[in-house]
């Protein structure tokens, strides 16, 4: 059975890492096995069985663009996070310097929430980032 | 064994058959399929788990973790109300589809 799992693993070696890529190779490891299985209750050779769900197992090119569909779908996601984070922080922040300036300009504190709010934008760039 | 790209453009339809009927796993479909079709037809498991995505996806099928057999846990599929309604429309989509295909296949001597 390890022969199977290696084949797999191997198949699925230049798809980018995502939880739902996991599941689904668990999910076919699964499936292989308990038809290696079946097929020895058949009276086929463990080594044959194997063989054979190699085999028919087919081309994984279908599995590739379903998953690569979901990649994408996320990023362009982060992408408008990112985006609406930079412009929130600007509103936020505009509204902090005019206050400071307008009311208490001899004491310049705008500095602090800055540091806060930047965390949002920073956050949501890390995130953009891995996605990419 | 047939495995034209006529049956690979319906392989959607075929599997939401199965799982109309009731819930079932992933090999418990491939297997089946080839039973159904007395081994004409024989689905890959790597198209399988893309119709899978596709589906689960769509909203058209759903999934959950059944009993236990080799290696973990089976994950059985389950259609949707979505679904259901979805392969109705198919059925009758396939129905126009086999006669318009029928106009000029059949009558040739």
């Amino acid at each position: 059975m390890k022969k199977l799992d290696v084949y797999v693993d191997e198949l699925f070696k230049n798809i980018p890492q995502s939880q739902q890529k996991e599941n689904i190779i668990k999910d076919i490891k699964q499936n292989l096995g308990e038809k290696v299985l079946d097929l020895m209750e058949q009276g086929k050779s463990e080594e044959d069985a194997i063989n054979k769900a190699i085999v028919e197992f087919g081309d994984i090119e279908d599995i590739r663009v379903e998953l690569e569909s979901n990649q994408l779908e996320k990023r362009k996601h982060a992408r408008i996070q990112l985006s609406f984070s930079i412009c929130g922080s600007i509103l936020i922040l505009a509204l902090f310097i005019f206050t400071n300036f307008y009311y208490t300009p001899q004491i310049i504190w705008f500095v602090y929430p800055t540091f806060a709010v930047l965390w949002w934008p920073l956050i949501m760039l890390y995130r953009w980032f891995s996605l990419r | 064994m047939i495995s034209s790209d006529v049956i690979r453009g319906h392989l959607d339809s075929i599997i939401l058959r199965l799982i109309y009927e009731k819930d079932r796993y992933g090999y418990e479909i491939s297997k089946e399929i080839s039973l159904r079709t007395n081994n004409q037809f024989q689905i890959k498991e790597a198209s399988l788990y893309a119709v899978f995505q596709r589906l689960e996806k769509k909203g058209i099928i759903e999934s959950y973790f059944g009993d236990i057999s080799y290696g973990g846990k089976r994950r059985y599929y389950k259609i949707t109300t979505l679904g259901k309604a979805y392969f109705k429309e198919k059925i009758a989509e396939w129905e126009e589809t086999k006669k318009i295909i029928n106009i000029f296949m059949e009558g040739l001597e």
